[in-house]
């Protein structure tokens, strides 16, 4: 009937001494007990009004009791509403955790400083009714502009015109200051502690809001200006990502003049002019940073991600371009997440594969530089797509496969690898004529041997150091041999896919066959590189 | 023997319905006639039969759950006047069950429908909740109370004609008895009235209702003193203004019209005007005044207290700050200024400001009292030359006990949380209250505790010193407020009535009165003089926390711990508008100096500014339409975190208002 069951009263009676406690005393004692524990409830509620506080603690409890002339409880003193702790395995049941202290630690310990003494500060809530924008106070939502300004033209003349007025923005002296000073060390000292600290105060101060457009013109016209100062483009970018970070800057309004300078440094063609000038990493830093404005203002800006992703599309496909600009747009379009990665790049990768594949050969590309960039957009691309079939694979342990259930799905696994390898054979022999460009008996004789190398021994085989992008003559023949074992790879797949389907497999296995496919595609055309992108147990699965 | 015991179910069942009278006369006739018994049987089996068939406690269920349902469609035209019936019988059901000792019952009743309730009565079904046995019903105030008086409730003829019918037809005589021995009803004539959130609607009050009424319509005399300051700066600017008389001209249009609405203001208050008239000094007063006196409502009226007389100098100052006064409206609002107590530990319990906003006092749990000098923050190190030499004395000692430099005065002589603290007019003494039952008198100049006034039996809440200073007002858990002057440790005047603990205190502009705020959700006017209770404000759905007058001294607003901030009519007694907007406590209410606008201090870390003038028309203009109309909120200060925990404006209109910064998260 209570609240309080009788348990607890029978406990609580134990705890004390009494220990042949009848049932029925419990019973009647618990809902004296309720009624007490809500009235002395309430008196607490009345001194934590009092104290001016909304969150009740164990001294308004003490208080309350100490009204009641009942002896407080003590031990529960805190500084703050205590924190319970949900007990493992229990629904309701509470407790206040209790940490045992080494008593050698205390002892040890080096004394607590001082708590800092009560003070006050003085600010400005608002002048005059208008909150003036200072760190002291909350960030003001809007600048609004005067409206009255407009009305009071189109009343004086009468005329149709519409004449806008020049917005009156306040710029506080302080906050010129602070421009201008951040401005100078982002143009000549990017190095110095002092612009570190310039970038976290733009990343935290409150009250910035005002300097936005300041920050957004500025950086669009020094980008602009300064393709060759790489320097100068890092610090630039750093500063947009400062303004990001910042909780209380409203930055929407000002991404369409941010974009363009940031899309800049990522696929510009040169960046910086010295040959020591890492541009790379400057790459990857803004394309982490176009990634994270995507992901910000994605939802509320409907056509950003479309936008940004055409053009980093555009510079990809375009092989007029230049080796770097490529590399930005793969950096861009990696960082934009997984999905991404496999409905733009993969699609393309192939015939992307086929253009990069003689850059990146000793033979056929003589100079360095250009061989070192396209060994660049290798790794890139690698990359880009590991961590697609990473994510890919990553969905699949939805089962949690109890073992004779792996154990069929990997003999199943195995029966379809070797049908395939089966299939490939027979269509090689029933149907010669049809292939075409990797139709000499040479070859095939090297991809009946290598094919099944790789698919049962990629364990055995050290990962070759592909993503180093060491040029080793080695992987860039076996590179070879795979691009070409790449088509024939496709027609077989045609064909099992078609077994399966006679097969009438499930469902869920033809969603696992697809991204087995995309796994054997990928690892056809990069090698074991890829293979460092699966976990353990997907590869044991796929193998 | 047969018919002893018919006659023993006869008074029970009458003792039970509250017939005492019937009951009397009752047994006068069977003393009279005993011999006339064979009908009597008759009667008696059938009374016999009839309480039998009602002693089940599921009849209070079922009868509750047929009003319900029937409320529940009834017209849409007639049933929000219905669904007030609702919650008396709800909780006079749940009472009556637990009475009888049918404690499952009663929790399964008051699970069942508490829902319907929760809405607008959260507080009090919390309270009742606990009720688990009879004796409870006897020892808790709230339910004694509620056992004690009747519910009123205005319902127009018709629904109640449609209830009775009713009740009447289902036979559910269960609840019709609670409803006759519960509720009282205010039968209108015409159409049910349009506003179904008419806060008087349903009202109950400690007494009866009569008693409430009687309470609310002795006048009172909210004019200001005579001979105030004020009126003494305007005689002087008249005195400067004659040689502009264009300007002068100007004033007296304004001045009309500021007549008018005095005139307005006195058909309000008729009964106050009257006894004006009565009192020949105030009424001369009123006659000898110049015409071109720019004070509009009520005639002056003379101070009931010996008021002290200020110094000359401080008089000075004081018309210096008049005169150099900002005039605010709703175009013009104040500047606000915000003091923000860091590293207060959660320790904080209430603060305060000086009237010229120079000095803070701040009081703490571990019950000390700091008070911070704001015009010497600035300027540390040449302050030690300017104090006077007991000051510096008094300051080396404070400072050589701390250890450090201290930015603050420390005060300690509590033995509990200090909950207030508050400020004399000239700013040379601070009193404090605290929850050792005391109060203490401390001197700013002299850094030291004058007097502690022993009083009270249980902790103070809240202390006030009046608008002239010498005479405090404080008020305590003991549900006493109490008046005190400096010069005497026993209390002048105590003022008892309210239900539950007396939670704020504040004064009147013209020190004839003191208003209070309590937990059992009234606010009470009390007269200085007599010690009486002359108004008690019905509204509000929470325990008051904060008051504030009008300089004028015509309204009243009061705030509670859901964020209502109520304004009243004192003369009427009336709710003007109930301003809604804050989500939380409001600590701190203000009005500005000239009484243009108010301002109010929240635990949801605002500042908000109300426009009073707008308000108080607005409710004009419904009282003659009838139509609801709120009052217009004119900016909202939003602080990062801290909440408001005491506003205050100083005479030159600076708004002051001071928090502790609450850590996020």
């Amino acid at each position: 009937m209570s609240i309080v069951p009788n348990e607890t009263i029978q406990v609580i009676a134990e705890s004390i001494g009494i220990n042949n406690l009848s049932p029925d005393v419990a019973l009647a004692v618990a809902p004296d007990v309720e009624y007490f524990m809500r009235q002395i409830m309430q008196e607490a509620i009345k001194c934590m009004r009092h104290s001016r506080r909304t969150t009740l603690t164990a001294d308004d409890v003490d208080a309350a009791l100490n009204l009641k002339n009942v002896e407080p409880i003590y031990g529960f003193a805190s500084g703050g509403p205590l924190r319970f702790k949900r007990a493992v395995g229990h629904r309701d049941l509470f407790y206040i955790e209790d940490k045992d202290v080494d008593l050698n630690d205390v002892i040890e310990a080096s004394l607590p400083k001082a708590p800092l003494d009560t003070a006050i500060t003085c600010h400005w809530l608002a002048i005059e009714g208008v909150q003036p924008a200072i760190p002291e106070n909350a960030p003001v939502e809007v600048i609004s502009a005067p409206a009255d300004a407009k009305k009071l033209e189109q009343k004086e003349d009468n005329l149709p015109v519409d004449i806008k007025l020049p917005v009156k923005h306040v710029l506080s002296r302080e906050l010129q200051l602070y421009f201008d000073k951040v401005a100078e060390l982002t143009l000549s000292e990017s190095d110095s502690v002092l612009f570190k600290e310039a970038l976290v105060s733009l990343a935290t101060d409150s009250g910035l809001h005002p300097l936005v457009p300041y920050f957004t013109c500025f950086i669009a016209d020094e980008v602009s200006r300064g393709l060759n100062n790489f320097p100068l483009l890092f610090a630039l970018m750093r500063v947009v990502s400062s303004l990001l970070q910042n909780p209380h800057i409203h930055i929407e309004p000002y991404l369409h003049q941010l974009m363009p300078s940031v899309v800049t440094c990522l696929v510009a063609k040169r960046l910086g002019s010295r040959l020591a000038d890492n541009h790379w990493e400057l790459r990857d830093f803004t394309a982490n940073l176009v990634a994270s404005i995507c992901k910000r203002f994605g939802p509320v800006y409907g056509n950003l991600q479309s936008r940004l992703t055409k053009t980093l599309l555009n510079a990809f496909l375009d092989p007029k371009k230049a080796m770097t600009q490529h590399y930005g747009a793969i950096q861009g379009l990696g960082a934009l997440g997984p999905n991404v990665v496999r409905l733009l790049l993969l699609p393309n990768l192939e015939t992307y594969m086929r253009l990069l594949e003689p850059e990146m050969l000793l033979e056929k590309q003589k100079n360095e530089m250009k061989r070192h960039e396209a060994w660049r957009v290798y790794g890139a691309l690698l990359r880009a797509a590991g961590q697609c079939i990473y994510d890919r694979l990553k969905i699949f342990p939805t089962f949690p496969s109890p073992p004779h259930h792996t154990v069929w799905k990997t003999n199943a696994k195995v029966l379809t690898s070797a049908r395939k390898r089966k299939a490939s054979t027979e269509q090689l022999e029933q149907q010669p004529p049809l292939k075409k460009a990797a139709a000499d008996g040479e070859s095939r004789a090297v991809i009946m041997n290598s094919s099944p190398v790789h698919k049962q021994g990629e364990a055995v085989i050290p990962a070759s150091s592909v993503d180093d992008s060491i040029i080793g003559s080695s992987s860039s023949a076996q590179m070879k041999n795979e691009t070409t074992l790449d088509v024939q790879v496709r027609n077989n797949r045609g064909d099992t896919q078609a077994l399966n389907t006679s097969a009438a497999l499930a469902q869920v296995w033809k969603d696992e066959l697809n991204s087995g496919r995309m796994l054997v595609s990928l690892f056809e055309l990069f090698g074991e590189g890829i293979l460092s992108f699966i976990r353990a147990p997907e590869m044991y699965m796929f193998l | 023997m047969e018919e002893e015991k018919i006659v023993g179910y006869v008074t029970a069942f009458l003792k039970k319905k509250g017939f005492t009278q019937t009951e009397k006369i009752f047994q006068e006739e069977f003393q009279h006639n005993k011999s006339c018994s064979s009908l009597e049987a008759d009667i008696g089996n059938h009374l016999l039969a009839f309480s039998q068939l009602e002693t089940g406690p599921a009849r209070f269920h079922d009868g509750y759950s047929k009003l319900r349902t029937w409320t529940y469609s009834s017209l849409d035209l007639y049933k929000h006047e219905l669904l007030r019936v609702l919650y008396p019988v709800f909780i006079h059901c749940f009472m009556d069950l637990v009475a009888k000792g049918h404690l499952q019952e009663a929790r399964n009743f008051f699970n069942t429908f508490r829902e319907d309730h929760e809405m607008m009565h959260l507080r009090d079904l919390q309270k009742l909740e606990g009720v688990l046995s009879p004796a409870h019903l006897q020892e808790m105030e709230f339910a004694h109370s509620l056992r004690q008086s009747k519910f009123n409730i205005k319902i127009c003829e018709y629904s109640n004609e449609l209830l009775l019918q009713h009740l009447h037809s289902t036979q559910s005589t269960t609840i019709l008895g609670i409803i006759n021995e519960h509720i009282n009803f205010q039968v209108t004539p015409g159409q049910p009235s349009l506003i179904s959130d008419d806060p008087e609607a349903v009202t109950l009050t400690g007494s009866s209702q009569e008693a409430a009424n009687q309470i609310n319509q002795k006048e009172i005399h909210w004019g200001l003193l005579e001979d105030s300051l004020e009126e003494r700066l305007e005689k002087s600017g008249a005195f400067l203004s004659d040689s502009e008389k264009g300007e002068g001209e100007a004033k007296e249009g304004e001045n009309d019209e500021t007549k008018k609405r005095s005139s307005e203001g006195g058909k309000q208050g008729a009964s106050a005007k009257k006894v004006k008239k009565d009192k020949g000094g105030s009424a001369t007063g009123k006659s000898a005044k110049p015409e071109a006196n720019n004070i509009p409502a009520a005639p002056r009226v003379k101070p009931e207290l010996a008021l002290p007389v200020m110094p000359t100098e401080v008089e000075q100052s004081i018309l210096e700050d008049l005169r150099n006064r900002v005039q605010l409206s709703n175009v013009a609002l104040p500047s606000v200024s915000f003091y923000t107590f860091i590293n207060t530990h959660n320790g904080l319990s209430c603060s305060s400001i000086s009237h010229d906003g120079s000095l803070i006092a701040g009081g703490f749990s571990d019950s000390s009292l700091k008070v911070w000098d704001m015009a010497q923050l600035g300027q540390q190190p040449a302050s030690s030359l300017l104090q006077g030499e007991n000051d510096t004395s008094q300051n080396e000692q404070l400072l050589g006990q701390g250890g450090g430099k201290r930015q603050y005065t420390l005060f300690q002589g509590h033995s509990g949380p200090v909950y207030a603290a508050s400020f004399s007019p000239v700013g040379d003494f601070i009193l404090s209250s605290s929850a050792d039952s005391t109060i203490r008198l401390w001197s700013t100049k002299l850094n030291a505790n004058l007097v502690c006034y022993k009083g009270h039996n249980y902790p103070v809440w809240d202390v006030q010193f009046s608008p002239v200073g010498h005479y405090f007002a404080s008020c305590s858990h003991d549900r006493t407020a109490r008046i005190w002057s400096m010069d005497r440790i026993q209390p002048l005047r105590i003022m008892a009535g309210h239900l539950s603990d007396v939670d704020c205190v504040q004064w009147h502009a013209n020190c004839n009165y003191i208003a209070t705020g309590s937990s059992d959700k009234t606010v009470r006017l009390w007269d200085v003089q007599s010690g009486e209770c002359v108004r008690v404000f019905v509204g509000h759905r929470g325990m008051i926390l904060s008051l504030a007058m009008s300089p004028d001294g015509r309204c009243m607003a009061s705030g509670d711990e859901d964020g209502t901030i109520m304004m009243w009519d004192l003369s009427s007694g009336r709710c003007l508008t109930p301003l809604i907007g804050h989500t939380s406590c409001v600590w701190s209410l203000g009005f500005s100096s000239e009484g243009s606008i108010l301002a109010s201090g929240s635990a949801d870390c605002t500042v908000k500014l109300w426009d009073v003038n707008s308000s108080t028309k607005v409710s004009r203009i419904e009282e003659k339409g009838g139509n609801a109309n709120r009052l217009r909120s004119l900016k909202t200060l939003p602080t990062k975190s801290t909440p408001v925990y005491s506003l205050r404006f100083s005479r030159r209109n600076l708004l002051f208002a001071a928090g502790a910064l609450a850590k996020s998260g």
